[in-house]
């Protein structure tokens, strides 16, 4: 891997072409990641707490069109909206939420590849940057991650102090996105970029994720998860701040009698309509039942299928949720039971 | 006065109650989540300080929780008036469920954060019901808390002072940070409707979209349904992700009922709801 130093000052000088250049910068903001319009508001800081959402939204968002339909006389015509290809550079995200986007390519390219997806995320370079947050509901290490982890990004930014930071050319995209720019670069210090990783304060790692994936798969009944249901509150912030989250409903919406569009919506697994058949059944009639679901699916089912651990360790289901449901805590004592 | 794991324990023991809902320390100290005790020993875990949030009445309407039988709730003043308002809509029986009352000193306005003048959430600033009004045993002793701004009163001052289009700008630039994972409406104890509105698709009256129509449509049916019914927990406000100012569409509305019809939500379990009664004094130069 290549290695270069960037100083403070080229560093704002590089985003301010990138813009000038018509890319998208994305960047962690103070409440969460932000399309900026000023190279000054770019996210330096390696110490800062996760934003409240990830940045899944530039990827996946919240909400978007997949069909326009228009009623004619005898049939129906539909109009396919483009995604626009255009560059986005995510600049500035910790390693738990670069990691996102690998994880979340398995599945929207498994049997239906997602065009919505895979063009924002082929356009979508990562600049990842090493982190110094650590607090009480931090894993990545649980989950085959870490604070100095490249895994994901394209180019990775490793602070060596203040104003220099060391540069990590991870993929070729990221090698494509900085070679107009190479006059900002100097020659990298890959000696004192490990030094400075080697002194990240890593979070202890709190379980053995195959071993839970082995409980989880025999423990389906198990009255654990009724202690869980009992306190979950059964929204969805959980899994709208989460980066690999990725279930969506889709509904039509009319404008009028001849016209309308199909919409792709965020949807999430805790809400009681998720799994509500026409009929009135509901296979998930109880929170706890939801709540496994949650569990398993990124701790067993998207394992057994994608070889991938569905969640990066980053904490915002915990941090954010109402009731402080700790996914953490949740893992760490399912990782007890099947040691007993 | 008693302490909370006395009369918890002695409710549990004596097998008046099933399930204590409480609170328990979690994380770090400035931080605690709801916990159901079912067994006595359970109840060792549980405090009362500065950062117990969350407004337990909202388990009370959860099936997941009715069918543990008779409850006891331990409850600050606020969720006091949730339990009473709860009682008034017939959602709860009195009989059914024990009161836990907390003589209360304030709490933050979100966990993680130091308890402090400016800290303080903005619904304990003026509080009333520092003692709850409806409570079968009472614990705690009344201190001191710190003074503070009331910011939100200030924002509702500043929206009112905007035109009608102003105001309309204002609230879609926070209507459109919504997602629509509706933590409000889960965390809210009054919003305790079996199926949401929002999740009716036949017809669909609310798109489930998070665009602008969808999210205007979303958040104002909310502050509608909850019009003469709000108490005031801001429980929405804090669980909302993306931080809406919810409570300044629900705080004005609280006004609104107190000013136009002289009606505290949750204040007496006995009298009849604001918009489930009328009175032919009711002011109605509203109506053109």
């Amino acid at each position: 891997m290549e290695e270069k130093i960037i100083s403070k000052e080229n560093l704002l000088k590089l985003c301010s072409d990138l813009l000038k250049n018509n890319v998208d910068i994305v960047t962690p903001g103070e409440k969460g990641y932000i399309k900026i319009k000023n190279e000054s508001e770019i996210s330096l800081n390696s110490k800062s707490k996760h934003t409240k959402a990830s940045f899944k939204e530039y990827v996946f968002p919240k909400s978007e069109p997949i069909i326009y339909y228009k009623k004619n006389q005898s049939d129906v015509e539909i109009i396919e909206p483009k995604v626009e290809e255009k560059t986005t550079v995510i600049f500035g995200a910790k390693p738990c939420d670069v990691r996102s986007i690998s994880i979340l390519s398995k599945i929207f390219n498994w049997d239906y590849k997602d065009e919505f997806f895979n063009v924002r995320s082929r356009n979508t370079v990562l600049i990842g940057m090493m982190c110094e947050y650590a607090d009480e509901f931090c894993f990545c290490t649980s989950v085959n991650l870490s604070p100095t982890s490249s895994d994901g990004s394209d180019v990775f930014l490793v602070p060596h102090d203040e104003n220099t930071f060391g540069v990590k050319i991870v993929t070729e995209k990221g090698a494509d996105l900085l070679k107009p720019y190479e006059n900002y670069l100097s020659a990298g210090n890959s000696e004192k970029t490990k030094a400075i990783e080697a002194s990240v304060k890593q979070p202890e790692k709190v379980f053995d994720a195959e071993k839970v994936r082995q409980w989880i798969s025999g423990n389906f009944e198990n009255d654990y998860w009724n202690s869980i249901g009992k306190m979950c509150l059964g929204c969805a912030q959980c899994a709208f701040v989460c980066p690999v989250c990725h279930c969506f409903d889709i509904v039509d919406e009319d404008y009028n009698y001849y016209e309308g569009r199909r919409m792709k919506n965020w949807d999430g697994c805790q809400f009681d309509m998720f799994t509500k058949h026409a009929s009135g059944h509901n296979p998930r009639d109880d929170q706890s039942k939801r709540y496994r679901q949650r569990i398993s699916h990124k701790f067993k089912y998207y394992p057994d299928k994608f070889e991938e651990i569905l969640c990066t360790g980053c904490g915002r289901c915990s941090r954010g949720c109402p009731v402080t449901i700790d996914i953490k805590g949740i893992v760490t004592e399912i990782n007890e039971l099947a040691i007993k | 006065m008693d302490d909370i794991k006395t009369v918890a324990k002695e409710l549990l023991t004596s097998g008046k109650v099933n399930a204590v809902i409480g609170y328990i320390r979690y994380g770090n100290d400035k931080r605690t989540k709801p916990f159901i005790a079912q067994k006595p020993e359970d109840v060792d875990k549980f405090v009362i300080n500065n950062f117990i949030l969350n407004n337990l009445a909202v388990y009370l309407t959860r099936k997941e929780v009715s069918k543990l039988g008779k409850v006891a709730v331990i409850a600050k003043g606020c969720d006091a008036k949730a339990i009473t308002a709860l009682i008034q809509e017939n959602q709860i029986k009195k009989e059914d469920i024990h009161v836990i009352g907390i003589n209360c000193n304030g709490v933050t306005k979100d966990f993680d954060i130091d308890f402090n003048s400016e800290n303080i959430a903005g619904k304990c600033l003026n509080c009333d019901v520092r003692t709850p009004k409806l409570c079968d045993s009472l614990v705690g002793a009344l201190a001191d808390i710190p003074s503070g701004e009331d910011l939100k009163l200030k924002m509702i001052r500043g929206v009112e002072a905007k035109n009608a289009e102003e105001r309309w700008d204002y609230f879609e630039d926070e209507f459109n940070k919504c997602i629509k994972c509706y933590a409000c409406r889960q965390a809210c104890p009054l919003c305790y409707c079996e199926q949401c509105i929002v999740d009716k698709s036949i017809p669909r009256w609310i798109e489930s979209s998070a665009t602008k129509r969808g999210n205007f449509s979303w958040n104002l049916i909310r502050a509608f349904h909850l019009a003469g019914r709000c108490i005031g927990c801001n429980e929405c406000e804090r669980a909302c992700p993306m931080d809406i100012p919810l409570s300044l569409l629900n705080r004005k509305m609280a006004m609104i009922a107190k000013d136009e019809f002289n009606y505290d939500a949750g204040t007496d379990m006995n009298a009849p709801t604001l918009v489930g009664s009328y009175d032919l004094k009711d002011n109605e130069d509203f109506i053109e």
